[in-house]
């Protein structure tokens, strides 16, 4: 029973929630993040109008009055648009990150659990896929599907596995040689039991927080990837592409073009810091 | 070191090949038909030329025989003729290539003298108001899209200000890309550095040469910025694969006429050709930088030149 007790000791790391709340990296970024995923539930009751409709207000009304951001080329409202972007910005994160997630740990967990050829193969592949980087990858990829938003997130997803694996990888082995893992091996358990529920629950704190600040660098490259014309098309008010859209009138209406930046780079921060936060409540030796 | 570096060209030369596989089989992973679907935008080609592009691809042969013709053609230095155009594939990536690469470098340059100086400051200053401040400004950098960045800089100092060209391909023009690049990636270094620093300052030669009596900024000079930097020469080598790939958003912006803008144009225009070289060359370009890179490391690093 010695395993469970060392076990609860990693993954419930006490005093979690109280470092994280003294780590003010931490609390703004919780903030922020919890203030979109606001936004993104409740766009349909926040926006004051309908984000896709032309001639809502005039054309290039500027900020503040009737309209609280002001009107695109089309008499837009902004402040609807960006409200529903939200919607576009997280789903965009969590599918990617899902993705990425997901593979790289299976693939992360079973090459450091099965050792030997499956191990060769599966990591020498991950270093390989490591040095084609994420670019071009989901570059590819958005070549080969077409340009579409769903194929933008596959994209920034598949791009995403392999620096997952090796994360996964490397923290799975650092547990597959501690005594209690070989205990458990020696006491008999199956691959399942293993994997499940030793290998698991102690690599997710690590993953937990190259997926939070995961969430960052595939809003960044999917709205990239948008930005380029190679992501979300019309009407969508995806950031991204509402900030490509800005470039023709930069001089008539430059909120077009700061506005969205702006969207774009806070949640980026916010996941950022909270991935900084969680980082040095879950591992107080990184305070750094 | 010749093991380490060995190993690192090995797998180089694994990417590499890996790639002309990818490259080949890109073609037949495209949903329809890639030949239908690169002539769709263009009006009036008859279904025997059609049939004639089918052939001069080799897609009317086995897959395996069409990469075997592709990697014939590849040691001939043909990489394949633009399906807009007919120019040859590999003079248009050539024209090209130096400018992307003098994009990536002039931001590296940007990116190391702002980053690595900020980086060892707050080292230096560790938990002080100005090592929060500095880093508080680099996450800041390292969340900012940049894309906006560059439109901004593009705003203020082209439009508003009328200092910089908008675009074009002349020196002034390479101000503007280069640090929309350079900027984004000095807070990266920056935090590298700093995280670098505190550990050597934190390690036993460290406090030992401090136990000799040595000044401080003969400890920080010899001992710490020598030892400390090694972490950030091995970072180069991502950072430049970082670099190309933002060059592609960059160039884009400032109508920098590099491969990425040429990437871009082939991918709406479905030009096949031209995605393939595109992508062979970026990964040449990187594992030869990465490789480089890990050279001069293992230069460096007396623990590795000597094993």
């Amino acid at each position: 029973m010695t395993m469970a007790t060392d076990m609860r000791s990693r993954s419930a790391s006490p005093g979690f929630w109280r470092r994280m709340l003294r780590s003010p990296n931490g609390v703004v970024g919780l903030a922020i993040v919890l203030t979109l995923i606001f936004c993104a539930a409740f766009a349909d009751v926040l926006a004051p109008y309908d984000p896709s409709k032309m001639g809502t207000g005039g054309r290039f009304l500027p900020p503040g009055g009737e309209f609280l951001l002001g009107t695109d080329e089309f008499g837009r409202d902004m402040f609807s648009r960006i409200l529903h972007g939200s919607r576009i910005t997280l789903l965009v994160g969590a599918v990617a990150v899902g993705i990425s997630l997901t593979v790289g740990m299976l693939v992360g967990m079973v090459a450091a659990f099965r050792r030997g050829w499956i191990e060769a193969v599966l990591m020498r592949g991950t270093d390989v896929l490591f040095s084609f980087t994420e670019t071009l990858i989901a570059l590819s990829f958005v070549a080969v599907l077409g340009p579409s938003l769903q194929n933008a997130v596959i994209a920034v997803g598949v791009a995403g596995i392999p620096f997952y694996a090796r994360t996964c990888y490397s923290a799975a082995l650092v547990e597959t040689s501690k005594p209690y893992f070989e205990a458990s091996v020696a006491a008999g358990a199956g691959p399942a039991r293993l994997v499940f529920v030793h290998l698991l629950p102690n690599v997710l704190p690590t993953m937990i927080v190259v997926a939070t600040l995961g969430v960052s660098t595939a809003i960044l490259a999917a709205a990239g990837l948008s930005f380029l014309g190679l992501g979300a098309q019309p009407p969508t008010s995806e950031w991204g592409y509402m900030l490509a859209g800005s470039r023709d009138y930069i001089n008539r209406a430059p909120w077009l073009m700061t506005i969205p930046g702006l969207a774009i780079a806070i949640t980026v921060l916010g996941f950022n810091l909270l991935g900084d936060g969680l980082r040095t409540s879950i591992d107080p030796v990184e305070r750094r | 070191m010749w093991r380490f570096l060995g190993t690192r060209i090995a797998t180089g030369a694994l990417t590499i090949w890996v790639t002309t596989v990818l490259v080949t089989l890109l073609i037949h992973a495209v949903p329809g038909d890639p030949v239908q679907i690169m002539y769709a935008q263009s009006q009036g080609t008859t279904p025997e030329q059609i049939e004639e592009v089918r052939r001069s691809l080799g897609l009317d042969r086995s897959i395996p025989v069409q990469y075997l013709m592709f990697m014939e053609r590849l040691f001939q230095g043909d990489l394949g003729n633009t399906i807009r155009g007919g120019q040859p594939v590999l003079d248009v990536i050539l024209e090209r290539l130096p400018n992307t690469l003098v994009l990536a470098c002039a931001a590296m340059l940007i990116a190391i003298v702002i980053g690595v100086p900020i980086g060892f400051l707050a080292a230096y200053r560790e938990g002080s108001l100005i090592d929060t401040g500095l880093m508080i400004l680099a996450i800041g950098g390292i969340s900012m899209p940049h894309f906006w960045l560059g439109l901004m800089l593009l705003f203020l100092f082209a439009l508003e200000l009328g200092w910089l060209p908008v675009s074009g391909n002349g020196p002034l023009n390479l101000i503007l890309p280069a640090m929309t690049l350079g900027l984004s990636n000095a807070a990266i270094f920056a935090r590298l550095t700093r995280s670098s620093m505190i550990d050597v300052m934190q390690q036993d030669f460290v406090q030992t040469a401090y136990a000799k009596g040595l000044p401080k900024s003969l400890v920080l000079r010899r001992h710490v910025l020598r030892a400390g930097l090694l972490p950030v020469v091995t970072m180069m080598g991502l950072q430049f694969a970082f670099m190309m790939g933002g060059a592609i958003v960059v160039e884009n912006i400032f109508s920098w006429n590099g491969v990425g803008r040429m990437a871009v144009e082939a991918i709406f225009q479905r030009d096949y050709p031209v995605i393939q070289g595109f992508i062979l060359t970026f990964s040449i370009v990187v594992v030869v930088v990465a490789i480089s890179i890990d050279a001069l490391y293992a230069v460096l690093d007396p623990r590795i030149r000597r094993s």
